[in-house]
């Protein structure tokens, strides 16, 4: 069931590299608009109505950049954090698994010691019985055996705990990634608030750059107000 | 073949009678793949050893009774393997599927997204903001006044702009520090559940084994128990009991006629080992580094083997050089797995190991060497016998 989940999410997933690629392309779109907004501004009259359809340009594409990045960051993280659980899915059956491995070191404990007893009863009939002196030696090659699988059972019970505490610490990386992204993400949209914050103020010197000369077409505002 | 041997009728049916009881315990072992619980071989456990009392005790001076008892052993015994290997095999297959996720790369954010002027274009528009500030603040005209208050507000946001965007900064950073130690974690835990992996085929191959030895024993104390009963061997004719023995004989050994012995001290017949393998073209079995071909040769001689492999990997991330080859040579051990020392062309050195796999013509390769940059370092593959 947890497969099927994940299948069906990976089908749902939105695809990363595509947003990237627009959030790429809106952020030059915006730099290339943002960085000589100034210089454009400067050649202009205060009241010329290209000032404030300058200054609405660049905001419009800071928006929108700032709208692919929330996309992009929105849909690593939806990803990510469905990484971690599964991550936390794997760590539940794997402590259970954990658990079944050492049980199976215990039935090889047990094996051990009922074939060694078959051995030492079958030793007894040898004594009156020579022709089970075959299967004696065919008994020890089989205790040796279970030996080495008891062994192996023993290392697969290090190796499974060990694995285990691994995971752990895996599970805890991955929910601190999980919290370096949500910061991310939240910094982003604080971000996205300030530049918006940021070209309103600048649209507000704008006005009253044309207010206070009375140069140029009268009603910018309305002008503005259409747009 | 045993047909062939069979001294009289009751012993055909005895054998009959086995092989079918075994087969129907063995369909119904089948059936029960998939659906396996520990529960369930521990019941086959259980019941193989109250079908099995006392048998080795009674064996000695027993008759008709002890050769059936052997043979309902043997055929509990299969149940009980059948049932194991179904619920090994199961829990081997979950692990390997639900263990899958820890082979692929995390998802991590690109550190290019936000274009790196963006703190120095508002650094700009600050002095900017703040020169004209500096150029207003003596002008006492109201109109000159309200566009310093304006300029004023315009520095407030860029100042709180500037810092949300240092803040952002800070935050993409520690994502990317985040993800790296994630990574590094998970290529860790990917690693360890790899060698819970190698060992799990282990145990696999080792439960093959047994499950063999297990109906060969039967069989062979069924027919010890039937066979004229021989004098007791004298304490010094009587094999040690460390005394090593091929098991690839069939023929049982008896106080007269001594077992043919071989000066190999391995639990399962040489041949498991020795001859030419090759990986398969299709349906390889492997763990990490993929095959493209691989050729072994083994040779024993006097209980010492040596061989060489050679083989062609897809190269993984990091490597270059696709190739592997090898010699080794070594004692052979009274161990199911034979480890042995290689040494590689390129000088390096490392360890293999020779595990049966679950049939005759099946071999498992695992080996692993030094590291060095732009070599593969270890394999874990199963061989077809040539």
């Amino acid at each position: 069931m947890l497969f099927l989940c994940g299948a069906v999410r990976a089908q749902n997933a939105p695809d990363l590299a595509a947003l990237e690629q627009t959030e790429q392309k809106r952020s030059l779109e915006w730099e290339a608009l943002a960085k000589d907004m100034n210089d454009r501004m400067a050649r202009m009259l205060p009241c010329d109505p290209r000032a404030m359809a300058a200054v609405n340009e660049v905001s419009r594409a800071s928006d929108a950049w700032l709208e692919s990045l929330a996309d992009y960051l929105r849909a690593a993280s939806a990803k990510a954090f469905a990484e971690t659980a599964d991550a936390k899915n794997l760590l539940n059956i794997e402590e259970r698994a954990a658990v079944e491995v050492t049980l199976e070191r215990a039935d090889a404990g047990q094996e051990q010691t009922a074939v060694d007893t078959q051995s030492d009863a079958l030793a007894q009939s040898v004594k009156q019985r020579a022709s089970l002196e075959g299967p004696q030696k065919l008994l020890m090659e089989i205790a040796a055996m279970v030996r080495e699988r008891a062994t192996v059972a023993e290392q697969r019970t290090i190796s499974a705990d060990a694995a285990v505490a691994l995971l752990r610490e895996l599970v805890a990386k991955f929910e601190a990634r999980d919290t370096a992204l949500r910061e991310e993400f939240a910094a982003s949209e604080a971000e996205r608030a300030r530049w918006s914050g940021y070209y309103a103020a600048r649209r507000a010197r704008a006005q009253i750059e044309c207010s206070i000369t009375q140069i140029g077409t009268p009603a910018p505002k309305g002008r503005q107000g259409k747009r | 073949m045993r047909k062939l041997d069979l001294p009289n009728p009751r012993k055909a049916a005895r054998v009959a009678s086995g092989a079918l009881l075994t087969a129907a315990l063995f369909c119904g072992a089948a059936g029960l793949i998939g659906q396996t619980s520990r529960d369930q071989y521990r019941q086959a456990y259980n019941l193989w050893q109250q079908v099995q009392a006392n048998l080795e005790r009674d064996a000695g001076n027993g008759g008709a009774p002890q050769v059936a008892q052997a043979d309902r052993s043997a055929s509990a015994a299969a149940s009980f393997e059948a049932t194991r290997a179904a619920y090994v095999k199961s829990a081997s297959d979950d692990a390997v599927r639900r263990r899958s996720i820890l082979q692929n790369a995390t998802t991590r954010t690109s550190p290019d997204l936000v274009p790196p002027a963006v703190a120095s274009l508002a650094a700009g528009e600050l002095l900017t903001v703040n020169k004209a500030i500096a150029k207003f603040t003596a002008d006492k005209d109201p109109g000159i006044q309200e566009l310093r208050q304006s300029l004023e507000r315009e520095r407030v946001a860029l100042v709180a702009l500037s810092n949300t965007i240092q803040t952002r900064q800070g935050t993409v950073a520690a994502t990317a520090q985040a993800s790296v130690a994630l990574e590094q974690a998970r290529a860790k835990a990917a690693e360890a559940f790899g060698d819970q992996a190698s060992q799990l085929s282990r145990n696999a191959a080792l439960l093959e084994m047994e499950r063999a030895a297990w109906a060969d024993y039967y069989s062979k104390l069924a027919d010890a128990i039937q066979n004229a009963n021989p004098p007791a061997p004298s304490p010094a004719s009587a094999a040690p009991a460390v005394s090593p023995v091929d098991i690839s004989t069939n023929a049982a050994p008896t106080a007269s006629a001594p077992a043919p012995r071989s000066n190999s001290v391995s639990p399962v017949p040489l041949v498991r080992y020795v001859g030419e393998w090759t990986f398969p073209v299709v349906n390889g079995t492997f763990h990490g580094a993929t095959p493209v071909s691989v050729a072994l040769a083994v040779r024993e001689n006097n209980g010492h083997a040596e061989g060489t492999l050679s083989g062609r990997f897809q190269p993984p991330p990091g490597v270059t050089d696709p190739l592997v080859q090898f010699t080794f040579e070594g004692e052979i051990a009274a161990t199911p797995t034979q480890r042995f020392t290689l040494k590689a062309n390129d000088g390096r050195s490392g360890v293999v190991e020779l595990i049966p796999g679950p049939a005759f013509n099946l071999l498992e390769v695992n080996f692993q060497m030094d590291l060095r940059p732009n070599k593969i370092r270890s394999g874990n593959f199963i061989l077809v016998k040539k």
